[in-house]
């Protein structure tokens, strides 16, 4: 394994009196295509917004590529790409000025800006609808603009927060494909879901997060030690049983 | 159906009170506020007894009231959860039940009992003889049931477009000429009527027209019955209903047609946009770029500016056509300065969420300096030629065009002051927001209330203190001829709002770039 692209140490954060993230160690190497998932609630959310620059932690240390996230933002920031929960966006912008936006916000200059945000659309199927506002994008339009506004500056490192969620499988094999030739070149993704089935697709390294604290990480094989990955999540997080008895009326078999 | 309708509205009502202190707090204000209404124009009505233009009054109040309903559904669309019919489309109902239903839930609550109430102070104020109160009692009603089935009809027809984007927007732009009416109510009318030019004989002329819609026939067909006019009174009573029959018919018919058809919100045309404006000029550039273009597309942006205007407009009103009309132009200015002020004191907060994808991007004082500088590039563009103009406008009307030139001076130290204010605050002072249901325009969030108080208290104080100095230069110079003063005015004072445009970028640039992050946070906690 080469230097890590993402190294996180003793990674702490607190919300009052709960711990939403209790002391996180994580390596991923670059060219990773890395996956974090865990149960609702688990940190995930917290722990990319840590990693990003967008929430300060209580304590411990993220590099980037080396650098400090929070020691030296500026620098860090440059070779980060991330595309938060929700994809908030601002839809009162069309798709192409808000991907030439997100350019110019990353120091390209303006004529590149508008060249790459072109080539952008054109990749996630959004030309067509390129000078329609954001507004009135669908989930998934908006999901794949947001991609493009984190991938526009060609990061080194690019952060995820639940990509594929509500979006149509179409796009979403567009995204997929996007993201593995990213990862190809040696850029590293990490990003967090709580759709088994996707991550095993596609990444390489994998994660699981539960109460805050990393239970199992290493490359998918090791962590699936031949089982599916969602088998694996359920024996090491744990299931809810018992619930069958009380909902006897449920199904066609009963009145 | 009916029964089930009501039970609903009443648990609604119920669950107001049970909720978050705020909405306990809004829903207790709100039903004494309607209680007062019911009070205040039971009194009004009842008064107008024996006066000669009694029943053009009548008319008058009956019609504001079938306006406010046909208004209010319109700004407070989701305020009332039995209005959206595609909260019902999906149980198996029949429309004319549903119909009756809903009918009979929108009569439930402390509003429609408030209409009810006040306005049967016309028992007293025009109704005489057993028959006229007979009559008095059967219109009230009627036009209450009236006012109902428009605003149903209303909503229902427009339901689809009130939950699209573009409706949302257009109902934000209702906000202006609502706060237009407010205003002239509040600054006109007063005057007007201290001044004499406004008492019951000046609504003789409006009768004429109002009498034949629906309220007016409610209203006169109460002076017929007391007049000893039997036939007409319940001629018109009769067209009133025929004109609720056939309201009511309109509506079950959209109604059916709205629980099957899909919103139409998805569809939309394309902007004509070819690049980001300004965007080659580096970051600051760019973020002007985004602003600007915010300026124009967000409907909050362009009602804030029209409300600032409005308010120019208010506050000259009262001397700009007297000797004192220089208090006019320069009050005018000086409150535009402060409310340029008031609403953008919060403007990462209005952000909301979207601001993340800034934040991912920017760090350190230097791009937070082209944060606000870029945002007040953007406000000035706008705001400059569009106080100016409103600044000539009211020196026109005071009949001294000239000494437009004296309101841009205040203008321009108003709008320097109101943006460094306004940037400082955003970045000291930031709080979430939430758009709720029946509110087009955000509030704070729970728990931030006094926020907004507080902003707006800083902007007056400061806003009124930099301008000042402005103010006095006008005052002392007014010896001096036009021709030197003027240009000399406008110039300082352009100078002075940029400087002091300049300290405030600085200083909020300084005090966000080490909390970036919580401000970050505070804007991902908006709800837009």
């Amino acid at each position: 394994m080469g230097e890590s692209a993402i190294a996180v140490r003793a990674l702490r954060k607190s919300f009052g009196a709960k711990e939403a993230v209790a002391g996180i160690d994580l390596d991923i190497a670059a060219g990773s295509f890395a996956g974090l998932v865990g149960p609702n609630g688990a940190g995930k959310t917290t722990s990319l917004s840590m990693m990003t620059g967008l929430l300060r932690p209580d304590s411990g240390q993220i590099l980037i590529n080396g650098l400090d996230v929070w020691a030296d933002p500026r620098a860090a920031k440059a070779v980060i790409g991330v595309v938060p929960d929700q994809a908030p966006l601002f839809d009162r912008l069309s798709g192409q000025e808000l991907l030439e936006y997100a350019g110019r916000l990353r120091g390209l200059p303006a004529a590149e800006a508008l060249r790459r945000a072109g080539q952008l659309l054109d990749v996630l199927d959004l030309t067509a609808d390129a000078k329609r506002l954001v507004a009135d994008y669908s989930t998934g339009m908006r999901k794949k603009a947001a991609l493009g506004c984190a991938l526009i500056h060609n990061p080194p490192v690019l952060f995820l927060d639940e990509p594929l969620e509500g979006v149509d499988p179409v796009s979403a094999d567009v995204i997929r494909r996007l993201l593995t030739r990213f990862t190809s070149s040696g850029s590293t993704v990490l990003f967090s879901s709580h759709v088994m089935e996707l991550v095993e697709q596609v990444c390489d390294h994998v994660s699981i997060i539960d109460k805050g604290k990393i239970v199992v990480t290493g490359t998918m094989d090791q962590v699936r030690g031949g089982k599916t990955l969602q088998q694996a999540f359920i024996d090491l997080v744990g299931t809810r049983a018992g619930d069958e008895e009380v909902l006897s009326w449920l199904g066609s078999s009963s009145s | 159906m009916a029964r089930l309708l009501v039970q609903l509205k009443l648990l609604l009502l119920r669950n107001a009170l049970r909720s978050s202190t705020g909405a306990k707090i809004g829903f207790i204000t709100s039903t004494i506020f309607a209680g007062l209404v019911a009070a205040g124009t039971f009194a009004i009505l009842a008064s107008l007894r024996g006066h000669s233009a009694a029943v053009d009054l009548t008319t008058v109040i009956f019609t504001v009231f079938a306006f406010g309903w046909l208004i209010l559904p319109l700004v407070a669309f989701g305020l009332d959860a039995t209005l959206d019919p595609a909260t019902l489309a999906l149980f198996p109902l029949r429309t004319r039940p549903l119909a009756v239903g809903l009918l009979a839930a929108s009569a439930t609550g402390a509003w429609p009992l408030a209409n009810l109430v006040g306005l049967l102070g016309v028992t007293v104020g025009l109704a005489s003889g057993a028959f006229g109160l007979l009559i008095a009692l059967i219109a009230v009603v009627l036009e209450v049931l009236f006012c109902i089935a428009l605003a149903r009809f209303v909503t229902t027809s427009l339901a689809g477009l009130l939950r699209s984007r573009r409706g949302k927007d257009f109902a934000v732009f209702l906000v202006i000429p609502i706060f237009a009416l407010y205003e002239a109510f509040a600054q006109v009318v007063p005057r007007l009527s201290a001044e004499g030019k406004l008492h019951e004989s000046s609504f003789n002329g409006v009768d004429t027209a109002l009498r034949w819609l629906p309220p007016g026939l409610a209203a006169h067909a109460i002076q017929d019955a007391s007049s000893g006019r039997p036939g007409p009174a319940v001629a018109r009573l009769a067209l009133l209903a025929a004109v609720i029959v056939v309201l009511v018919w309109l509506w079950i018919r959209s109604l059916s047609r709205a629980l099957v058809t899909a919103d139409t919100s998805t569809q939309s045309s394309a902007v004509r946009s070819a690049a980001l404006p300004f965007a080659r000029y580096g970051l600051r550039g760019t973020l002007a770029a985004r602003f600007w273009i915010y300026q124009r597309r967000e409907p909050l942006s362009v009602t804030y500016w029209a409300i600032v205007v409005v308010i120019m407009g208010a506050t000259s009103v009262s001397t700009v056509t007297t000797p004192r009309y220089l208090v006019a132009i320069l009050l005018s200015a000086g409150f535009a300065g402060v409310f340029v002020g008031v609403f953008h004191a919060n403007s990462i907060g209005l952000s909301g969420p979207a601001f993340s994808l800034e934040a991912t991007a920017l760090s350190g004082s230097r791009a937070l300096r082209a944060y606000f500088s870029g945002q007040n590039i953007a406000l000035g563009l706008v705001g400059v030629p569009l106080l100016a103009l409103a600044s000539f406008v009211i020196a026109a009307v005071a009949r001294h065009p000239v000494d437009g030139f004296l309101g841009l001076a205040v203008d321009l130290a108003g709008i320097g002051a109101g943006l460094a204010v306004s940037n400082i605050l955003t970045a000291g002072l930031p709080y979430p927001v939430e758009k709720r249901a029946g509110n087009p325009a955000p509030r704070p969030a729970g728990g931030y209330t006094g926020y907004p108080l507080g902003a707006a208290l800083a902007c007056f104080g400061a806003v009124g203190v930099a301008v000042t100095p402005v103010v006095v230069a006008v005052l002392s110079t007014s010896s001096e001829p036009a021709a030197i003063r003027m240009p000399l005015l406008v110039l300082g004072a352009a100078g002075y709002g940029l400087a002091l445009a300049w300290a405030g970028v600085r200083i909020a640039a300084a005090t966000a770039a080490p909390k970036l992050p919580e401000l970050c946070q505070t804007a991902l906690r908006s709800r837009l």
